[in-house]
């Protein structure tokens, strides 16, 4: 478990870097990762090519690169538009035309890009490797996909093809050599005229799937079972075309089992009559909250972390040079009429002048949002103490903060559910529970008067069931209120939206996607920065900016400063 | 009063013939050069666009302002098309302490036959006014929007100057000439590259008749520009093929770094400047990497130097100690 958590964080490094890579390529800011695939905004970026995809697998940094420039490469040298008239309708051609157009996208790469080249070149041969040693050559209609895809790749981009399978390429290359040959010249020949490349490329693909089926019937005469299952191809070339397919390359992919095919009907809320905004603080005895409060102060000291210095790095990281008044008593700048009086009284001194004095101004508002649906009660204790100091430094650096958090105000439905009952169980009552929203510090209250009311995330029954979506649109409303420039919101969550009486009677995925596009839409207006931070768990399905803690690492400043890392990316 | 300030452009040049531009224009000036004319700089390739603007500036007496990101060559844009002309050109950096005083003239106690006495002593302005002379104002939006009206009645193309201290009316001379040159239009510091700048006075910048804009140029003209400017990098013979793939790739990193400060990824970019540093160093430290290092990587947030390494990756297929590739430091 722990295991997978650093190796998922892994792969978000790289990932983080190969977007970076991309978008210096491409230009385009709207282009990042989210679930392992290019999106643009929200919408996922298909993948022509098994190659220009990272496997689920991969950590090493050579492949992300290498699929980050193939996606590069296509975007910029490849017309989508334009493709799309090309594509053939069946699946074998399609998956050749898709990859041979990917091909020659790489082809296009400039000379003097000579990494890039390279990380291209060793991207497509790690790939066959692998689509090699998984079987893909064992059947005979994966032996000619994998020798087309050979051939026609060191064609077009003129590299010579894999040494290892060189030898296993020679008689079913001498088998496709004389029916592909005038295309093969022809594709090398229009490289750089999508159309024209076109062309050929269709026409391959066209043979290949002629031939594959000759050999699904030839299976049939024999009487064996067909050997073709182009889905277990697919599947040994590790890419979900299937995917692309089913959703025309449009919708986001979730992750899940959801097709944009069924549009799922509009959020909505059954019943808004038991939902709750409660200050925290009064859900428990001040005793109480005394005794929870000390604990989290033995927990925040044993953790020795540096306040001051935490504080003056989010200082840098927030603030910028602002005039503030003026610097009186100087010896150059502006005359200063208070001092002339001076002047007259003792010619002899100099200091008459003031300037502008400049100080660093954090013009920011950052509000924490906490996912306190049951799962979370295991880390609430280390984020709290994460919360609680991010909150007393954040203060210390004139930055004003929020903590909120969400749970339900009751298990299973609760009243919203009795009276769904009663009104005799209509169809799709949307959310059905009692949302209940938590302020446990509001912005204009000071870290040292919410003390008491921070340590009441120690308490145990808050924690319930989750609504998202409706969670992240509160804390949205309440940033847009603040007068400061720059508005950033944290929602700190370690799984879906969790709501088990509204999934019971709705569809399963009716919560995640209202969290979805709540969060679209506000990264849409840019008035602030959502950022996902995810408790051992990849976020970016639902969050454009999103990062994993890591809630084991050792006590000090370190998670600290991997929470600071999400500040810095502008983006 | 010197001899230069009766003189008057005599000769007609043509622009296609001196600055190697497409264009028919044939334009006036002087034959002889003074003090004040900049060396002229025989590698130096002129920007079509910008150049027929300060043409424009020259020849038909327009008040032109040009604006680009810094390390695009603005102020020596001017200079080499004010030393092709022979025409005496004067930079005045400003900054926000440059005050009324200083750009006017101010009463100075001088020596003057052994005796102190108290005389007015021209500014920059009105000297540079009764004479040809082209006068650049570097950095004109550092300048404080008050101090700036100074030159509100220069931008007229008549305007006559009025030195109040004195009673006087100075007439520009026929040759005089202003340009300014400015990171910003006068609106502020929007992303967050230029701290410092001033918001202007949007009825002065209306005054400025021409506002030409010199950004990044096109690839193959940053690739010329610096190999003209750096002829060796590494090989160690003048415009080898091998210094040009390699000046090549480093444009390519700054095209990168400069798409990377566009979207956001970057807070620092690479200007044509950085680039012939980067090569200038090159030819002094024999490594392309190091040069790297101490000519742009160093000046990025250590933050973004993974980002960076990976560019430098794509364009030159080394690592550096930066990027994720190598073992931590």
């Amino acid at each position: 478990m722990e295991e997978q958590a650093a190796r998922a964080r892994h792969q978000q490094e790289l990932e983080e870097l190969a977007a970076a890579a991309i978008r210096g390529l491409v230009g385009d800011a709207r282009l990042h990762y989210r679930a392992r695939r290019l999106h643009q905004a929200s919408r996922a970026l298909p993948v022509l090519a098994p190659h220009a995809q990272a496997d689920v697998d991969e950590t090493s940094l050579a492949a992300f690169r290498g699929a980050a420039d193939a996606m590069a490469m296509r975007l910029l040298h490849s017309d989508w538009a334009t493709h799309q008239r090309i594509r053939p309708d069946t699946p074998i051609a399609r998956l050749i035309v898709d990859l041979l157009e990917q091909v020659r996208a790489d082809a296009a790469a400039p000379e003097s890009f000579t990494g890039l080249r390279r990380n291209l070149k060793e991207r497509f041969e790690a790939w066959s490797t692998r689509a090699h040693n998984q079987g893909l050559t064992e059947s005979e209609s994966g032996m000619l996909l994998y020798t087309v895809a050979q051939i026609c790749w060191s064609r077009v981009t003129g590299e010579p093809v894999l040494e290892a399978t060189d030898g296993l390429l020679e008689i079913p290359r001498a088998l496709v050599a004389p029916r592909l040959g005038p295309h093969l010249a022809g594709l090398r020949r229009e490289r750089r005229n999508q159309a024209a490349y076109g062309v050929h490329a269709r026409a391959i693909g066209q043979i290949v799937e002629e031939m594959i089926e000759d050999y699904a019937a030839a299976h049939k005469e024999d009487g064996a079972k067909p050997e073709v299952d182009t889905n277990s191809i697919f599947f040994n070339m590790r890419f979900d075309f299937a995917l692309n397919q089913a959703e025309g390359f449009g919708a986001a992919d979730t992750g899940k089992e959801h097709r944009a095919g069924n549009e799922l009907p509009a959020y909505r809320v059954f019943t808004r009559a038991y939902d709750r905004e409660v200050a925290a603080a009064s859900l428990a005895r001040a005793s109480q909250l005394a005794q929870l409060r000390e604990q989290l102060d033995q927990r925040i000291a044993a953790q020795s972390v540096n306040v001051p210095r935490l504080a003056r790095e989010l200082k840098l990281l927030l603030a910028h040079p602002a005039t503030d008044g003026w610097d009186g008593a100087q010896e150059e700048g502006l005359i200063d009429g208070r001092t002339l009086s001076q002047l007259i009284s003792s010619p002899a001194e100099r200091r008459l002048f003031r300037t502008e004095h400049q100080a660093p101004k954090a013009d920011c508002v950052v509000t924490f949002l906490l996912d306190c649906s049951g799962s979370m009660q295991r880390h609430v204790e280390s984020l709290a103490m994460l919360i609680d100091v991010l909150a007393r430094a954040l203060e210390m650096a004139e930055v004003s903060t929020e903590i909120l958090g969400f749970t339900t105000g009751a298990w299973n439905g609760g009243r919203a559910l009795r009276d769904w009952k009663r009104a005799g169980r209509p169809a799709h009552p949307g959310r059905l529970n009692e949302a209940c929203h938590l302020i446990f510090k509001n912005a204009d209250t000071s870290w040292r008067r919410a003390r008491a009311s921070v340590a009441a995330l120690l308490k145990s029954d808050l924690f319930r069931e989750g609504i998202d979506g409706e969670a992240v649109e509160w804390a949205c409303a309440r940033l847009r209120a603040r007068t400061e420039a720059r508005r950033i919101l944290f929602v700190i969550s370690d799984g879906s939206p969790m709501d088990s009486a509204s999934y019971a009677v709705n569809d399963p995925q009716f919560l995640d996607q209202h969290l979805r596009e709540v969060v679209a839409r506000e990264e849409a207006q840019r008035e602030i920065e959502i950022h996902g931070v995810g408790v051992g768990l990849d976020l970016s399905p639902y969050y454009q900016r999103s990062q994993i803690l890591d809630l084991d690492a050792p006590p000090g400043n370190r998670v600290f400063h991997e929470w600071m890392r999400l500040l810095v990316r502008r983006r | 009063m010197t001899t230069t300030s009766l003189q008057q452009p005599e000769r007609m040049v043509a622009v296609r013939d001196v600055f190697g531009i497409d264009s028919d224009l044939r334009v006036p000036a002087f034959a002889e050069s003074d003090e004040h004319v900049p060396e002229i700089d025989p590698v130096y390739r002129f920007n079509h666009d910008v150049t027929l603007a300060l043409l424009a500036g020259f020849a038909r007496n327009r008040r032109v302002l040009l604006q680009g990101l810094h390390g695009t060559g603005k102020s020596t844009h001017i200079e080499q098309v004010a030393a092709r002309l022979n025409w005496p050109c004067v930079r005045v950096n400003l900054d926000a302490h440059i005050s009324r005083l200083d750009l006017v003239g101010k009463d100075a106690v001088v020596l003057s036959e052994g005796k102190q006495v108290t005389r007015f002593q021209e500014g920059i302005v009105p000297w540079a006014l009764q004479r040809p002379m082209a006068l650049v104002f570097d950095e004109y939006d550092a300048g404080r929007p008050d101090v700036m009206f100074v030159i509100q009645r220069l931008l007229e193309r008549d305007g006559k100057f009025t030195l109040m201290d004195q009673s006087r009316v100075i007439t520009p001379h026929p040759g005089f000439r202003l340009f300014a040159t400015a990171n910003t239009v006068g609106l502020g510091n929007l992303n967050g590259l230029y701290h410092g700048v001033q918001r202007l006075n949007h009825a002065q910048i209306d005054r400025w008749n021409i506002v030409a804009t010199l950004n990044y140029l096109p690839r193959a003209e940053e690739i010329a520009i610096v190999q003209a400017r750096v002829p060796v990098v590494l090989s160690g013979s003048p415009n080898d093929p091998a210094d040009r793939k390699l000046i090549e790739a480093m444009v390519s990193v700054a095209e990168m770094t400069r798409k990377g400060f566009a979207v956001g990824d970057l807070s620092t970019l690479m200007s044509p400047r950085t680039v012939m540093t980067w090569a200038e160093n090159c030819e002094i430290f024999h490594d392309v990497a190091l040069a790297f290092r101490l000519s742009y990587l160093n000046k990025c947030d250590e933050a973004e130097r993974a980002t960076v390494a990976e560019y430098f990756q794509r364009c030159f297929d080394l690592e550096l100690a930066e990027s994720a590739a190598s073992p931590p430091l």
